[in-house]
């Protein structure tokens, strides 16, 4: 299987102190990936060191088996997209202009968009559950539609990596499990590898090829959700008594707060 | 249902995305707006210009002492110039401080760049700099100067928190107003005609020689933010955001401020602190046009443009012989106007 991303023994530092230190992990193409820990352990770090927003003090970060420094801007959007918790739009534009946005890496400075980016975006948005919004102003929508609306606008960039920063913790039920269940197909689909991290120890365990928990800035166990998702894990990493069983109906590990 | 397509139907041609033709639609329609308004502006005033008169004189027949000829080329055409130079860079610099700042109240007049390039002026003018080179050069040192620290003093540990930038330029801008005061209030030197030109923005003063310089800088400027324009649609969405979508945000950022700073600072030199362009311009082109810079820049810039001109003749004629500070106009006309805007369309389009 093609490699994606390589990270080697990453560290990073705030000011505060470190937030991920000595963190290696794969991704691998088609694969999708699920960064799982409690509060502070440093997920959100771990998706923007992977696209360059931090640089590592320590380590370093493979694209392809180049280093991710040798990349420009647009040649590392065109290869790792990014669906972020929120995106607030302080002025108004339409959810097809948003999606446009993600053909940016892929214009030239004078370039206005393009039959082919027309339809790379519409298509993304048909993807996304969300052609039917491309008309409407992007801060009038739900959580949910706005959140597939950013999903839409990640693929439109025809990346290879999309990293997803909680994607699901706005939303209720059904669109949490609407949006794995879209994340699945598109790996099936189009073979595009996904990083997600969430607060949602059940549908990862679901939906993930593997899961990294992290702890305190390290990785404290990767491997498969059944192999991971102990309740000794689990206990040691959240602070707080859990049983682990296998749901009766999908059969992935089911944690259960006791 | 009922409300998504009510929705629809106000969008209009706001969903949808701009394009070359759209650009060069809207551009050739406003310079045709902006033609007629020079050629109204340059006939009415004090002295009335005829159209046979205009003519004339446009077309090379006037004798050399004819007294049209000096009201026109003398008088009326250097000012109505500079005044739509003035318009086109202020609203400009409006939407371009707008995106970088991710904030709608961001304006050269507000952020205190204004009033810094101002301060660079006067103490050109106290120096004896010459209005060709030193003191537009000063002025630009002023403006970046007040950028410089607007940033500074805005900036929190993590990122920039845009409220505390207006905040720090409102302050900034008090600072160097009260700074330009005390140089007027001490001088004996002439050289400062009045204290209304710096405080309110006077347009009467202009020559060709500034003209030649600030005109011509004032394109280039627009060119090259012109080029940036996807990278500021991208930038109102979040530095981060940005980021993630290939803008080298560090980059552009640095390259759209020095040069905004540097069309400001200019024609600030050469008319003094005009506020509220920067700010119902790109606001009212925003409502008509929509968020896409690539539209917003052009048309925002001409607006501008087509404004100043226009509150300038109101200026020179309103209390004819008389005249008014042409700030007094842009604030009378600018400040109601806002409002009425603000109420009339909802916040969705807004972006509040």
């Amino acid at each position: 299987m093609d490699r994606v991303l390589n990270l080697k023994k990453v560290g990073y530092r705030y000011d505060s102190g470190w937030a991920l230190r000595d963190v290696s992990m794969d991704i691998d193409a088609g694969e999708l990936v699920g960064i799982l820990g409690p509060n502070g352990s440093g997920k959100t770090t771990l998706l923007k060191v992977a696209d360059r927003i931090l640089e590592p003090q320590e380590g370093d970060v493979l694209l392809r088996g180049q280093s991710i420094q040798a990349y420009s801007r647009p040649a590392l959007a065109r290869e790792i997209a990014m669906v972020p918790q929120e995106n607030h739009f302080q002025f108004a534009f339409s959810c097809l202009e948003v999606v446009l946005m993600g053909r940016f890496p892929h214009m030239g400075l004078f370039d206005f968009e393009g039959e082919r980016d027309m339809a790379v975006a519409l298509e993304a948005m048909k993807a996304a559950h969300c052609a039917d919004l491309a008309q409407r102003p992007i801060n009038a929508l739900s959580g949910g539609e706005k959140q597939r609306v950013l999903l839409a606008r990640a693929l439109a960039q025809e990346p290879g990596l999309v990293l997803l920063d909680e994607p699901t913790s706005f939303l209720d039920l059904r669109f949490k499990k609407e949006i794995f269940e879209l994340l699945s197909s598109l790996k099936k689909e189009r073979g595009v590898s996904l990083m997600i991290v969430s607060h949602d120890i059940d549908l990862s365990a679901r939906y993930c090829d593997r899961i990294v928990l992290l702890d305190r800035g390290r990785v404290y166990a990767e491997g498969t959700p059944g192999e991971v998702l102990t309740a000794g894990n689990v206990e040691a990493v959240y602070g707080c008594p859990v049983s682990v069983d296998n749901n009766p109906v999908t059969g992935s590990p089911r944690v259960s707060i006791l | 249902m009922g409300l998504q397509s009510s929705e629809e139907a106000e969008m209009g041609t706001l969903g949808k995305p701009v394009t070359a033709a759209k650009v060069v639609k809207v551009s050739v329609v406003l310079i045709t707006i902006l033609v007629i308004t020079v050629i109204v502006a340059t006939m009415i005033g004090t002295a009335t210009v005829t159209w046979e008169q205009l003519w004339n004189v446009l077309s090379g027949h006037a004798r050399e002492t004819d007294p049209a000829k000096l009201v026109i080329f003398r008088i009326r055409l250097p000012r109505i110039i500079l005044a739509g130079l003035v318009g086109f860079s202020l609203s400009l610099g409006g939407v371009v401080f707008q995106a970088l700042l991710r904030n709608p109240l961001a304006d050269p007049f507000i952020l205190g760049v204004s009033s810094g390039s101002a301060f660079g002026a006067v103490i050109g003018i106290m120096f004896g700099f010459s209005f060709t080179f030193g003191i537009p050069a000063l002025a630009f040192g002023g403006a970046l100067l007040t950028m410089y620290l607007v940033l500074v003093v805005g900036r929190k540990k993590i990122g920039m928190e845009s409220s505390t930038i207006i905040l720090a330029g409102v302050i900034i801008n008090a600072f160097f107003t009260a700074v330009i005061m005390f140089f007027i209030a001490t001088a004996v030197n002439d050289q400062l005609h009045t204290m209304l030109f710096w405080l309110y923005g006077d347009l009467s003063q202009s020559r060709f020689g500034e003209l030649a310089i600030a005109g011509p800088a004032v394109l280039v400027g627009f060119v090259i933010l012109y080029c940036f324009g996807k990278h500021l649609n991208l930038i109102t969405a979040g530095e981060e955001a940005a980021l993630h979508l290939g803008v080298d945000v560090g980059k552009a950022k640095l390259v759209c401020f020095l040069v905004v700073s540097l069309v400001v600072g200019l024609v600030v030199a050469f008319s003094g602190l005009i506020g509220f362009v920067g700010l119902v311009i790109p606001h009212l082109c925003r409502m008509l046009f929509g968020s896409d810079h690539r539209l917003l820049m052009p048309a925002s810039a001409l607006g501008g443009a087509i404004f100043l001109i226009a509150a300038d003749t109101l200026a020179r004629t309103v209390i004819s012989p008389s005249e008014l500070p042409v700030g007094v106009i842009t604030a009378f006309l600018g400040a109601p106007f806002f409002i009425y805007l603000l109420r009339k369309r909802g916040s969705r389009w807004t972006g509040s």
